[in-house]
């Protein structure tokens, strides 16, 4: 049964003019029209049939977020913590990221309007700039990160740098050239399954799953060295690799381009906690492949994605190495594809420009160059010989977790405004969740801070 | 955005897109604005706040890799 909207009834009963409509208005009433079909018919079959219809942008953006850096963060916290502390722990940080994600889904789902776009509108250009600003900042710096992590994945097989950033680049034009939502959404979707190839490369090191599963119980055995300085640059790290403010605007824009509405925030939800679970199964498999250099006390602080592959090949062979190697070129390249176009939504939100992936590029000029310029400086950045990935990849995922403070405060405020949601503002318990992850986030930022710049007071305060 | 005037969409599929799509959907829904909420004292210090705290926090990242390039 097809649901009428009020625009929908006014237009067959009198003679107001017919509303302009665009390729994106059809395209995207193709895909709803699927949607409502699926839901009008009864049994199994057809729910999954809604489900597989609606889910897409929490998967996307939860396997997009277990990128180069995220999972060289992981890599590097398996080798140098083992899993003790550390499996919880990230798996607390995918439950911060659902209640994030959460938030943002609804709005999208309630507004059918972008994040970038309510900021704006609702809180005026002065923060709107702001918001910008620490998005495009972020979200620049990472592709930087996304392009090396594509270099050394793909360096371990022979691949020259250049040749590799040109791969990725030319991935992202394919994926884009569908020109359609729906299927650039299912590309990406196949695509970012291959992260979970951290699955089997676990399995080939024969975890202590004893071990694994007490850890994730008790979160011991904590770190060596209680909560020393290195310790909490690698919180921080993990804490970045999960939740990012690039994620809030791509899940919210994913959502309006998708089509979905306050009737599909059940499905939204299902998809955001599936992507959450799917990630953290990667990341865990991620910190159950390293922990044998933990276990060898082998010093891991300086490697990059193809030394970590190297270093792993006695334990896992050349068939897992290798695995391990594309599986991180690949988190690169799903990155690349979701961080660009987050940056082209918000472009066009902000500058009141067409922006939509059921765009054709005649009439979505400014968006797909917006998209392509983002990869394109970013890419020839990382060309620049002698660029320190851990530097930039620490760099990275620290201003992440210091610019998601400010970002989750909009979020609060947008999704608490019941002029724009009406019934459909936060309750109070996801506000709680959403106020714990700020002040969690904050401090840790703060810790951050006082060991940089205040190393003595953060050594009497408890830390190393 | 238009549609290409020399071949104007049937009126078939203008309805058809209406029937499917809420209205705040159809993209030219997007150019109505939205009014602008003017922000009360304590949310604007909040707001002031976490903004000086993310210029200092990157002051102090670029402080590391400065000192730790060094």
């Amino acid at each position: 049964m097809v649901k009428l909207s009020s625009s929908a009834i006014g237009a067959e009963t009198s003679a107001a003019p017919a509303p302009e409509i665009t390729h994106e208005d059809i395209d995207r009433a193709r895909d709803r029209q699927r949607v409502f079909k699926a839901r009008s018919q009864r049994g199994w079959l057809s729910r999954t049939r809604l489900l597989w219809l609606l889910i897409g942008p929490g998967i996307l953006v939860m396997l997009g977020e277990n990128d180069g850096p995220s999972m060289l963060s992981y890599a590097a916290t398996g080798a140098r913590f083992g899993t003790g502390f550390f499996a919880p722990f990230i798996v607390l940080t995918f439950v911060m990221a659902i209640v994030v994600q959460e938030m943002t889904m609804r709005l999208g789902a309630a507004t059918h309007r972008g994040h970038a776009e309510l900021i704006f509108v609702r809180f005026g250009p002065f923060w709107g700039w702001f918001s910008m600003l620490d998005l495009l900042l972020g979200n620049f710096l990472t592709l930087i990160t996304e392009f090396i992590a594509v270099r050394a994945g793909l360096g371990f097989f022979g691949v020259p740098p250049w040749l590799a950033v040109l791969s990725a680049i030319i991935v992202l034009v394919l994926a884009l050239l569908t020109h359609r939502y729906w299927t650039w959404e299912r590309i990406t979707l196949a695509a970012a399954a291959f992260n979970l190839i951290f699955i089997p490369v676990a399995l080939l090191t024969h975890p202590d799953w004893h071990a694994f599963g007490k850890a994730l119980g008790n979160w011991h055995p904590l770190p060596q060295g209680g909560l020393s300085k290195e310790t909490l640059l690698v919180i921080i790290s993990d804490i970045g690799a999960t939740v990012t403010p690039w994620m809030l605007f791509f899940q919210q824009s994913a959502t309006v381009d998708k089509g979905l509405t306050r009737r599909d925030i059940g499905y939204g939800r299902f998809d955001t906690i599936l992507g959450a679970a799917l990630a953290s199964a990667a990341a865990l498999a991620m910190l159950l492949c390293t922990t044998p250099l933990f276990l060898h006390q082998m010093d891991a602080g300086s490697f990059q994605a193809a030394e970590f592959a190297q270093a792993l090949q006695p334990a896992i062979g050349r068939l897992g190495a290798s695995l391990f190697a594309l599986g991180i070129a690949e988190a690169g390249i799903v990155a690349l594809i979701t961080i660009s176009i987050s940056s082209a939504y918000a472009f066009g939100e902000v500058a009141r420009r067409p922006h939509s992936l059921n765009l054709p590029v005649t009439e979505g000029k400014s968006f797909y160059a917006v998209l392509l310029l983002c990869a394109a400086v970013a890419g020839a950045v990382a060309l620049i010989p002698g660029l320190p990935l851990v530097y930039v990849t620490l760099v990275v995922n620290a201003i992440a977790v210091l610019a998601m403070p400010p970002a989750l405060v909009f979020l609060y405020m947008l999704v608490n405004d019941r002029e724009i949601m009406g019934d459909l503002i936060s309750p109070r318990w996801i506000n709680f969740l959403a106020g714990a992850v700020v002040v969690l986030l904050t401090a840790a930022g703060v810790l951050f801070g006082l060991s940089v710049i205040a190393p003595g007071v953060f050594a009497r305060l408890g830390g190393g | 955005m238009k549609m290409d005037p020399a071949n104007p969409l049937p009126a078939s599929r203008g309805r058809f897109v209406t029937s499917v799509l809420e209205e705040d959907q159809l993209s030219h829904a997007k150019k109505r604005p939205i009014p602008r909420r003017q922000l009360r004292g304590p949310e604007l210090a909040v707001l002031w706040l976490l903004r000086i705290y993310l210029l200092f926090m990157i002051a102090v990242v670029l402080y590391q890799v400065w000192s730790g390039a060094h």
